[in-house]
């Protein structure tokens, strides 16, 4: 078994990406199974590929962008047979936050779930990984404003479903 | 309302220049609805930062964990504990997407792959495919995943694919011992995945280890869950079909 120099180099880094990689997951495939399958494929793939990494660069920027392409095949796969998951009810892990937290945060997620799928990647990259405006459009491959008028459509569904308090309207 | 709905948003997230951010406050400090607009914004933006925190807290599925490892452990995943892994999150995505997924990762990461053309041994490769010859088929039809037999044939786990046939992981003990997916064909069990398991060594030697391409083939083929111990006896009685 070779195993090439770059995928050494990226090994360490992305153990500590794991969590936020299997973060990301979650908002885009909206369940746990799907998340750590989507996980497991874009890591392989950045191993293999690691060659194609600039060091310097952002490997997360990077590594959501090997996700997002992973993910849109799938779900293209998928539709093509017509199977179509809907999401699992929203029972993912909250943490420790208190009984009000957990609720708002279940509410979020039930929310981002029904979004459109590019709406909830615009969400994903920049409101929960916090990517600027700019490095969302480049992972996503679309121009700014694409990505900005997309992240908007997305906030105004939310704001109607959640209502100002974060409960269900 | 002067600004859009989108500039107040990308005020909020901290994406306009200098001059655009003083326009903004200005609105603001003006217009209590402007103030407002800003304020749902960035409480949303909160709200929405913190849904997910939960998932940075929980503990990392030993079979992803295995991938950033040092290679040599990732290849020495313990079987029962990824198994373990396996029942709290099920692949369940399609097969022809992840097949082509699965062989690229294969190509890249199992060097150790044998697909030896015309190789004797337990194994033949025929028009239909790669078969299980000798012992490494009598071994498939016979031995239990739960109740190992003394053959040199071990069982991982027996599952149907999405295909409805039967499928089983095995090791094939002998000097470099083989570990593989076969599915159950017509008489023959076709052969899915080949990949030479790490040589035991020292107080492992017992426990020879399933690679993860064998772990990874099983996730995109099987379909609902693994047979349990009274339908894995169940379906050999059958005969598998």
């Amino acid at each position: 078994m070779s195993t090439t120099k770059p995928a050494d180099e990226i090994r360490a880094q992305l153990g500590e990406l794991l969590p936020r990689l299997r973060r990301f997951a979650r908002v885009i495939t909206r369940n746990v199974a799907d998340a750590d399958d989507l996980v497991q494929v874009a890591v392989e793939k950045a191993l293999t590929r690691a060659a194609q990494w600039r060091p310097g660069s952002r490997l997360d920027s990077w590594m959501f962008g090997i996700m997002k392409n992973a993910w849109v095949d799938e779900i293209r796969a998928r539709r093509r047979r017509e199977r179509v998951h809907a999401p699992e009810e929203a029972g993912a892990t909250v943490g420790d936050a208190s009984a009000a937290a957990r609720d708002i945060a279940l509410s979020v997620q039930a929310g981002i779930a029904r979004l459109p799928e590019e709406q909830r990647l615009a969400v994903g990259l920049v409101l929960v990984e916090g990517l600027s405006y700019k490095d969302a459009a480049e992972t996503l491959g679309v121009p700014i404003g694409t990505l900005t008028s997309r992240l908007a459509r997305a906030r105004a569904t939310l704001q109607a479903l959640l209502g100002d308090n974060g409960s269900p309207s | 309302m002067r600004f859009s709905d989108e500039m107040l948003m990308a005020y909020a997230d901290g994406e306009l220049d200098l001059v655009a951010r003083a326009e903004i406050e200005a609105a603001m400090a003006k217009d209590p609805a402007v103030a407002r607009a800003v304020e749902r914004h960035r409480l949303l933006a909160g709200k929405i930062h913190t849904a997910y925190d939960g998932v940075l807290e929980e503990t990392i599925p030993a079979d992803l964990a295995a991938l950033v490892a040092d290679p040599e452990d990732a290849r020495v995943v313990e079987l029962a504990s990824a198994r373990a892994a396996r029942r709290i999150a099920v692949g369940r995505w399609q097969l022809p997407a992840w097949t082509a997924i699965a062989a690229s990762m294969l190509v890249g990461l199992f060097v150790g792959l044998l697909l030896f053309r015309g190789a004797p041994g337990p194994y033949e490769e025929t028009d239909r495919g790669l078969l299980a010859r000798g012992e490494l088929a009598e071994g498939l039809a016979t031995e239990l995943a739960s109740a190992p037999g003394r053959s040199n044939v071990r069982i991982g786990v027996s599952f149907r694919n999405r295909a409805g046939d039967f499928c089983r992981s095995f090791i094939y003990q002998r000097e470099s011992p083989l570990a593989g997916l076969a599915c159950h064909s017509g008489e023959d069990w076709k052969i899915r995945v080949l990949a030479e398991t790490p040589a035991s060594s020292g107080e492992l030697r017992a426990a020879a280890s399933m690679p993860m391409a064998v772990l990874q083939a099983v996730d995109v083929s099987i379909a609902g869950q693994a047979l349990d111990a009274a339908a894995e006896e169940k379906a050999r009685e059958a005969g598998w079909r």
